[in-house]
């Protein structure tokens, strides 16, 4: 298991160097934050001591060997656009964005299951037909129109719940709901068609036929056989939710986490703090696959880790 | 999993209760502002957020009212020039800080060499640039001596704001606020809100609305819907189509001007009679109402408002006159000619919508326009290259100081970084006017410099934009040409 660990941890080093290094070179390929984030109006020399106050007139060779050198020390430096340390703007966001994906994420595995169950029991039938036709639409709506369709009905028009912000436990609702949607709509469909597989197995029908009860053998015996797949779609919808959907879900509801802080970056072209989101969204995402691969051997003990 | 949903109710009704806690503080308005300011510092940073925020904490010592004119604020009278290069000012007596420090001469002097000293690093310097020294006279009078004669130091002294000498070197500072504005600052939950309450001892007039907070929402749809659902009592930047859904729209011709750049020394562009066709053929009126609903104001053939300084109010936009246009494009042998028009997408309000109107326009006078659109760094090299100028570049230029000096020196003037013409006798204008300190005579020198740009047509002026605000049916408030948000000239109904 240790040795396991390891050599994973290489793995995912390697992948999260590659990136980083893909970041350092397209952002300094294709920006100049020099141009961006001065007014229109500033003169050449302005520009040129701005430049040299942000040092990126050194060098490009001289930049890299200084931002390898950061890594190591889990330091980017200072963020051009907020002076202050990009990791320490890094950490206070995280949080923020590990909390609503895991709660978005996390929401729509605990529906899913029940529904992709209902599904499958008679394939075909009015409960299975109207949840494919249902997941379909959730597939195919796009996150931010969804979101600002949910602030219209639940905050503009019912008034039940707040439109934006992080001040309330409230606030949560909307944008964890929005992140669940389409996630829950993809592994409905994933627990169903796996339960249809598992519950047409010869095992079910003797188990059914010793006479045990109808919940343990659909919600024990056949479920843990059919979440296989479902727990590697979740893995992929977290690591999506951290990587890809925050960057929508945050900006439409002003939630300020690292998804919407990556958008100010960009617009900003911030690049020592788009290092540093990349960076930890990189880690992240190798983390959270070592922790599916890790749920795997407790779903079933049968699989060793190799 | 059973167990999670008894909990998400009970979070959900505590949620209410604290919802509905906050919904009925009277005397509150919120404010929701596009991004967070990234400091409170209000010296160090060129930044909307920290600006709209500290804009009610800090005092400068001169101000604008509402429609622009510069009038005096923590000086007691109009600044005095004792010489060319020297101001004397007096200041008002009595007034104290935040944290009771006094404001006099000790902490205007302080302010001054803090913003200009080259270890501050301060973002702001390119408005503070002429500003050589600030020596105190006695405990209420200040003199400020500029680099050679600078007429516009009032403009630039309305940008300085007053920070406390001693707390402003605390490390504290930038996070919490110390000024002597009719606003103190409460609290900063980052990434969150900010709280301002009102400050009793204002030595004007007492602000009318007791606490407010600052909300950051990136999002325009989302502004518009904490507007509607009634967390927010003003939003900016509301988008010309949306005005009708809000209680109320308040809109205040704005800083801001878009404008194309004609290229005078070459291609189809460098004969007047073509630049002239160009500004004919344009519908401006068209543009005002069809892209930006009425919220947008014809350019009077000037990159100037009429509140600036230097506006010449005896020129005015070129007419619509397509059978013009094509005359003068005859005459000139460029009908069937290619122009360039450069531009980018997404920087500003509708910037796509107006290049691709503008070349209807101009390929509806018989020339063909090439519509070019790049993405905004790629757009920027194109703007500031000063080998080879594209026959047309869209810009929007936006002006805070409210005097032509900005514009023209970057626009106007051959060599600016973003202007297509060589004419040195516009140029001898444009310096000439810099460093002249006489009212009237550099006001002359303006209107000449106007008049000239607009008879050379360097320029197709197309719009003064409305800055918009969507502001709830309580409150009552008029916007301001500077685009400030003081909420001391605000009152709840």
């Amino acid at each position: 298991m240790g040795r396991y660990f390891l050599k994973r941890l290489w793995h995912g080093a390697g992948v999260i160097f590659g990136v980083t290094i893909i970041v350092f070179v397209v952002t300094r390929l294709v920006g100049d934050p020099v141009k961006v984030m001065l007014p229109l109006e500033a003169t050449v020399e302005q520009r040129a001591a701005f430049e040299k106050q942000l040092g990126l007139d050194r060098p490009i060779p001289v930049q890299f060997i200084e931002f390898m050198g950061g890594i190591a020390r889990l330091d980017f430096g200072d963020s051009l656009w907020q002076h202050r340390p990009a990791m320490q703007i890094v950490f206070e966001k995280l949080p923020l964005t590990l909390e609503l994906s895991f709660l978005g994420i996390g929401l729509a595995l605990v529906l899913a299951i029940p529904l992709g169950i209902i599904a499958a029991l008679r394939p075909g039938g009015l409960s299975d037909r109207s949840t494919v036709f249902v997941s379909l639409i959730g597939l195919s709506v796009p996150q931010f129109w969804l979101g600002l369709l949910l602030i219209v009905l639940f905050a503009v028009q019912l008034h039940w719940l707040p439109t934006s912000g992080i001040a309330t436990p409230a606030h949560i609702i909307l944008p964890a709901v929005t992140m669940a949607l389409p996630a829950l709509a993809r592994m409905v469909m994933i627990v169903r068609s796996s339960m249809i597989d598992e519950l047409n197995q010869q095992y079910v029908k003797t188990a059914f036929a010793k006479g045990l009860p109808f919940y343990r053998v659909v919600g024990i015996h056949a479920l843990r056989n059919a979440s296989l797949p479902v727990v590697t779609l979740g893995g992929w919808e977290l690591i999506r939710a951290v990587a890809g959907y925050s960057v929508v879900v945050e900006t439409v509801f002003a939630w300020p986490g690292l998804g919407l802080t990556a958008i100010q970056a960009i617009e900003r072209e911030d690049l020592i703090l788009l290092q540093a989101i990349v960076f930890t969204v990189a880690v992240t995402v190798v983390l959270i696959n070592i922790l599916m691969d890790v749920v795997y051997t407790i779903i079933d003990p049968r699989l060793k880790l190799a | 999993m059973n167990r999670s949903y008894p909990l998400l109710l009970t979070s959900l009704t505590v949620a209410f209760v604290i919802l509905l806690a906050g919904a009925v503080s009277a005397q509150q308005v919120t404010i929701a502002l596009g991004s967070e300011p990234t400091t409170l510092d209000p010296q160090l940073r060129e930044d909307g957020g920290e600006r709209a925020v500290n804009d009610n904490i800090y005092e400068t010592l001169m101000v604008r009212t509402p429609d622009g004119k510069l009038v005096t604020g923590l000086a007691a009278a109009q600044p005095e020039l004792l010489d060319p290069e020297t101001w004397e000012v007096k200041l008002r007596p009595g007034i104290k800080f935040h944290n009771s420090e006094p404001f006099n001469a000790d902490a205007v002097v302080y302010s001054v060499k803090r913003i200009i000293d080259p270890k501050f690093n301060s973002e702001q310097i390119s408005f503070f640039e002429t500003i050589k020294d600030a020596k105190k006279v006695d405990d209420l009078t200040v003199r400020i001596t500029t680099n050679g004669p600078d007429p516009i130091l009032l403009s630039r002294l309305y940008w300085m704001k007053m920070v406390p000498p001693g707390f402003s070197q605390d490390p504290k500072f930038a996070e919490s606020p110390v000024g002597t504005g009719p606003y103190k600052f409460v609290h900063w939950n980052r990434g969150q809100d900010i709280v301002l309450a009102a400050n009793k001892d204002y030595w004007g007039p007492a602000p009318r609305i007791n606490e407010v907070k600052y909300r950051f929402v990136e999002e325009p749809g989302t502004r518009l819907a904490g507007l509607k659902a009634g967390e927010f009592d003003v939003i900016t930047n509301l988008l010309p189509e949306f005005t009708q859904q809000v209680p109320q729209a308040i809109h205040i011709l704005g800083l801001e001007h878009p404008i194309i750049i004609l290229n005078a020394d070459g291609g189809p562009t460098q004969d007047v009679r073509v630049r002239q066709a160009l500004n004919y053929a344009v519908d401006k009126e068209a543009l005002a109402e069809g892209l930006f609903e009425g919220f947008a104001q014809i350019a009077q053939g000037q990159l100037l408002s009429p509140s600036f300084f230097g506006f010449n109010k005896n020129v005015h936009a070129y007419p619509y006159d397509p059978d013009k246009a094509k005359a003068l494009l005859k005459e000139a042998g460029a009908l069937g000619a290619t122009v360039e028009l450069i531009g980018t997408a997404g920087r500003w309000l509708k910037d796509r919508e107006l290049l691709e109107a503008v070349a209807a326009f101009w390929d509806a006078v018989g020339l063909k326009t090439k519509v070019r659109i790049f993405e905004f760094n790629e757009y920027l090299n194109r703007l500031f290259d000063r080998k080879t100028r594209a026959d047309a570049i869209f810009v929007v230029s936006s002006n805070e100081l409210l005097d032509a000096d900005k514009s023209f020196s970057a626009y106007y003037r051959a060599g600016g970084i973003g202007s297509s013409n060589s004419d040195q006798e516009l140029a001898a204008l444009i310096d000439k006017a810099r460093t002249e300190t006489d009212f009237s005579r550099r006001q002359a020198l303006y209107h000449q410099a106007v008049k000239r740009a607009y008879d050379q047509a360097y320029f197709v002026w197309l719009l003064n934009i409305e800055d918009i605000y969507g502001v709830s049916a309580r409150l009552d408030w008029q916007g301001r040409v500077d685009a400030k948000i003081l909420v001391s000239e605000m009152r709840l109904r």
